[in-house]
């Protein structure tokens, strides 16, 4: 375990009597970016916070390049832990110019004023905001703060980055190309990251592996694939990204289908109930035998409301109903070969 | 929408009359006093010796408690967020229990506690001689004054500092004392500012513990002089230089305001109240109770320990004895419990329900016409009044309608009004600055006239902080005795009045009776109150979590 970069081993955080993690493991090797997927609430924030030392752990242990910095007993302050952070709602101080931000980690380091500006012109020149470096939090648009935040994070040398829900306030636009900047340059400085977001298709792209996270507990971890070909339950499944569930008349387990694991012209019959047209592709809701289905296929809609049609499955995946308790799920083991299962008749 | 245009005029209309009957015009009609029938005179009052050693004297204490009470306002302030530190919300509480207490009380407590045959003397046979000098005067207003420089600190600590920002400097590298200097102090510029600038400003007129404290020892104040000159009110001489002190007090006051003013901005009339709780990041457990230890020692010597040997007095049979069990008596309650004592009690609770009533109509309708261009300017008058000296107010009131009010319950009715509408506005102002307009545009969409969606979207949040600035007015009101001491005349005297005409009598058991009954009749209503507001805070929860924070209203 001392290998790893990040090892969070049984974390139980409570905020006046109610808890908000518990029995929380995660490891995260040198290099390596997880992503922490859950609903809002779901402890991410507390989470990293923990790991931060912001808040100390009712229980449990975080250690840190093989260091124990935070127990129930004892907590290291994060000043004097080797990570840095960029915040949800940017955190820069209204007093201090871009340039100053970006040096503040530097001048905590002990660097001179000078030699700590110009390092700090560096790297906000390496974000294309060097042109930005006299302006104030105030004179900043929400994209441009968030790069001297991050600025800010990479001027802190850190072997681990954590990310609490960095685009959760940019516009979609901007969105896209700030994510593609931060992954680039924290994977520039060989540091390992974990990223929090609530936005599936944003972290299934960039983490290495995902922990989903719900009520203050970890789900499940995998790589990006496992968690959304292979979901533990129901819950796992939709905070991975969009999924229906088809019932059997048999009553043998229900199934998860993706929409794109599902397409239109087969052997099965329904109805549409909707159609959305999506831009790349465009989605069908239909009305069968199992249930409420999703089918997505590229291009724009071939049938309209109302219309009936056939549709075949070309993949599903068996939902366990009592999860984690009875029985030894198959999906809760990643090694498993993934398991098609042919929907009964 | 002419009716809705009518009604804002004669709102406006309404509003102007009064600011201008109650404030303006007592402040020219003074000017004129002393232009006509000082003439000559002024120069020659300015340089009486006494005088322009009560000058100095009020300006030293000023500055003293200022550069006192900021820098221990601001610590506590910084120690109460400490999420670690064990009692946080028992503390929180006790740090603004001066508000309760009049000023009057809490001066005449530390004589009781730490004077000579006061509590520490019969108990311990300590006492400190100080404590009726300049420096005593000084140590009790900064208690007093602790509380504003908390709350304005405290606020400003959870509506700039924000805990991120705290965070993202400790997560850059910062140690707790370099975020200090770097990050939270400098974010927490403007509200110590503001603090220092009201303490500043309400220590000029200050008069009820320099009154009970400094002046049996000889240490008067400007607005001690003017007291005792006006108690001389056979001599035209003594009331022309009372009128120009006051005017004196009202220029030290511009001057210090004018540039703070120009400097801060709104920052010195807005307080805006925060809705998010701020705790810093956790610290060191053994700093945690170092500071609740500090904490507590601070509370027990300020607070604790003067408000006990108060009741102590008061049910000791006499000076000089011991508090113990057996000297232990009701004789100083039962002599107070007479029929003029009862009714100066019963003035003071009408005096106070009135004022506050009519202050929050006239606060309210302030704050709904601030937000028009054509209220803007009522609303920085309303404000200025708060840096206004009771002292100058009470006087100008006298000059300008004494003929007709003088001595009556009217003219203290109309200076709680003319010192109070700030108090009651802001409260107000802060509630309506935080609801959301797309609140009110919702309910006129849906077909509310203007009236009808103020009754039924705006009226039910902001009830918090009308009964808030209600509460604010009449505790104030309740304990004010600046005004209401060189206002009254036979049949006119309020409670407090009555405490301090006790004080200068000299009588201690007595004195010692009614200040713990006053502070008991405070008490009850602020307990039953807060009680209310949390209740209908807790009913909007999304809304606000926490009552507007009431101004401790008491030292000037």
């Amino acid at each position: 375990m001392s290998a790893d970069t990040l090892h969070v081993r049984d974390l139980t955080v409570s905020y006046s009597g109610v808890p908000a993690l518990s029995r929380v493991c995660l490891n995260v090797a040198p290099g390596e970016v997880l992503a922490l997927l859950g609903p809002s609430g779901s402890g991410k924030s507390t989470l990293l916070h923990t790991i931060a030392g912001f808040h100390s752990p009712q229980a449990g242990e975080v250690w840190l390049n093989g260091r124990r910095v935070s127990s129930a007993s004892r907590s290291e302050p994060p000043e004097r832990r080797d990570l840095a952070m960029v915040f949800q709602n940017y955190a820069l101080w209204p007093h201090l110019s871009a340039l100053d931000t970006v040096a503040y980690p530097a001048r905590r380091r002990g660097d001179g004023r000078n030699v700590a500006r110009a390092q700090a012109l560096v790297i906000l020149e390496r974000l294309n905001v060097g042109h930005l470096a006299d302006r104030h939090p105030a004179e900043l648009s929400g994209g441009e703060q968030q790069r001297v935040g991050l600025a800010r994070a990479l001027a802190r040398r850190a072997s681990l980055y954590l990310f609490d829900e960095p685009t959760a306030h940019l516009d979609s636009h901007v969105r896209g190309v700030f994510l593609a900047e931060l992954v680039t340059r924290q994977r520039d400085t060989g540091a390992a990251a974990v990223y929090a977001a609530h936005d599936a298709e944003e972290t299934l792209g960039l983490a290495d592996r995902v922990a989903l996270l719900a009520h203050g507990r970890v789900i499940q971890v995998g790589t990006p694939q496992q968690v959304y070909r292979e979901p533990v339950n129901e819950l796992a499944a939709k905070l991975t990204g969009p999924v229906s569930v088809l019932t059997s008349p048999g009553g043998s387990p229900r199934v998860l289908v993706r929409p794109e694991w599902a397409s239109l012209d087969g052997d099965r019959d329904g109805r549409v109930v909707e159609v959305w047209f999506r831009g790349p592709h465009s989605d069908y809701v239909l009305v069968t035998d199992q249930g409420t289905l999703l089918v997505r296929e590229p291009g724009p809609p071939r049938h309209e409301r109302g219309a009936q049609l056939t549709w075949r499955l070309s993949h599903s995946w068996a939902l366990r109903e009592s999860t984690m308790t009875a029985e030894p799920s198959v999906s809760q083991l990643p090694s498993q070969t993934p398991s098609s299962v042919a929907v009964p008749e | 929408m002419a009716g809705a245009r009518y009604l804002r005029g004669a709102t406006l209309g309404v509003v102007t009359v009064a600011a201008v009957s109650v404030v303006l015009t007592p402040l020219l009609v003074m000017a004129r006093t002393v232009w006509i029938e000082g003439g000559a005179d002024v120069a020659d009052i300015l340089t009486a010796r006494g005088l322009s050693s009560a000058v100095k004297n009020t300006f030293l204490l000023a500055v003293a408690v200022t550069v006192l009470a900021v820098p221990l306002g601001t610590a506590l302030a910084l120690a109460l967020r400490r999420p670690n530190l064990p009692g946080r919300a028992f503390w929180r509480v006790v740090i603004l229990l001066p508000v309760l207490v009049p000023d009057f009380v809490l001066g005449y407590s530390w004589l009781r506690a730490y004077g000579r045959a006061g509590f520490t003397d019969d108990l311990l046979g300590v006492h400190w001689p100080g404590v009726q000098t300049p420096v005593g005067v000084t140590v009790v207003v900064v208690v007093n004054a602790v509380p504003l420089v908390y709350l304005i600190t405290a606020v400003g600590l959870a509506a700039r500092s924000e805990p991120a920002m705290e965070r993202a400097a400790r997560v850059s590298g910062g140690t707790a004392l370099s975020v200090l200097r770097t990050i939270t102090l400098p974010l927490l510029g403007p509200a110590t500012a503001t603090a220092a600038v009201l303490v500043f400003v309400l220590t000029l007129g200050t008069f009820a513990i320099p009154q009970v404290m400094g002046s049996p020892a000889g240490f008067s104040t400007i607005t001690t002089r003017i007291y005792s000159n006006l108690a001389r009110s056979s001599d035209p001489l003594a009331f022309t230089e009372a009128v120009t002190l006051a005017l004196l007090l009202v220029v030290i006051a511009v001057l210090v305001v004018a540039p703070a003013d120009a400097l801060l901005g709104p920052r010195l009339r807005v307080t805006r109240v925060a809705t998010t709780d701020s705790t810093s990041v956790a610290g060191s457990r053994a700093g945690g109770r170092w500071a609740a230890t500090g904490i507590a020692c601070y509370s027990v010597l300020a607070m604790g320990l003067p408000l006990l040997a108060l009741v102590a007095t008061a049910i000791t049979r006499a000076v000089g004895l011991a508090p113990t069990p057996e000297n232990w008596t009701l004789d100083n309650f039962l002599a107070v419990l007479n029929a003029r004592n009862g009714e100066a009690l019963g003035r003071s609770v009408m005096l106070a329900a009135v004022a506050a009533s009519v202050l929050v109509v006239l606060g309210g309708l302030v704050a709904a016409l601030e937000r028009s261009r054509s209220g803007r300017g009522l609303a920085t008058l309303v404000s200025l009044t708060l840096v206004l000296p009771g002292s100058t107010l009470a006087l100008g009131l006298l000059l300008a309608y004494g003929r007709w009010l003088g001595g009556t319950l009217a003219i203290i009715l109309l200076a709680y009004i003319a010192k109070l509408w700030a108090f009651a506005h802001r409260p107000i102002s802060g509630a309506l600055d935080r609801l959301p307009p797309d609140e009110l545009h919702a309910a006129r969409i849906s077909g509310a006239a203007p009236l009808t969606a103020m009754r039924t979207v705006v009226l039910r949040p902001l009830a918090p902080a009308l009964l808030a600035a209600w509460l604010v007015c009449f505790l104030t009101a309740l304990h004010e005795v600046t005004m209401s001491s060189l206002l009254y005349g036979p049949g006119s005297e309020t409670l407090a009045v009555v405490v301090l005409n006790s004080a200068e009598l000299g009588q201690v058991g007595v004195t010692s009776a009614l200040s713990v009954v006053i502070t008991l009749v405070l008490l009850i209503p602020a307990l039953g109150f807060w009680i209310a507001i949390r209740g209908l805070n807790r009913g909007k929860a999304s809304l606000s979590p926490v009552p507007p924070v009431p101004e401790p209203a008491h030292v000037g």
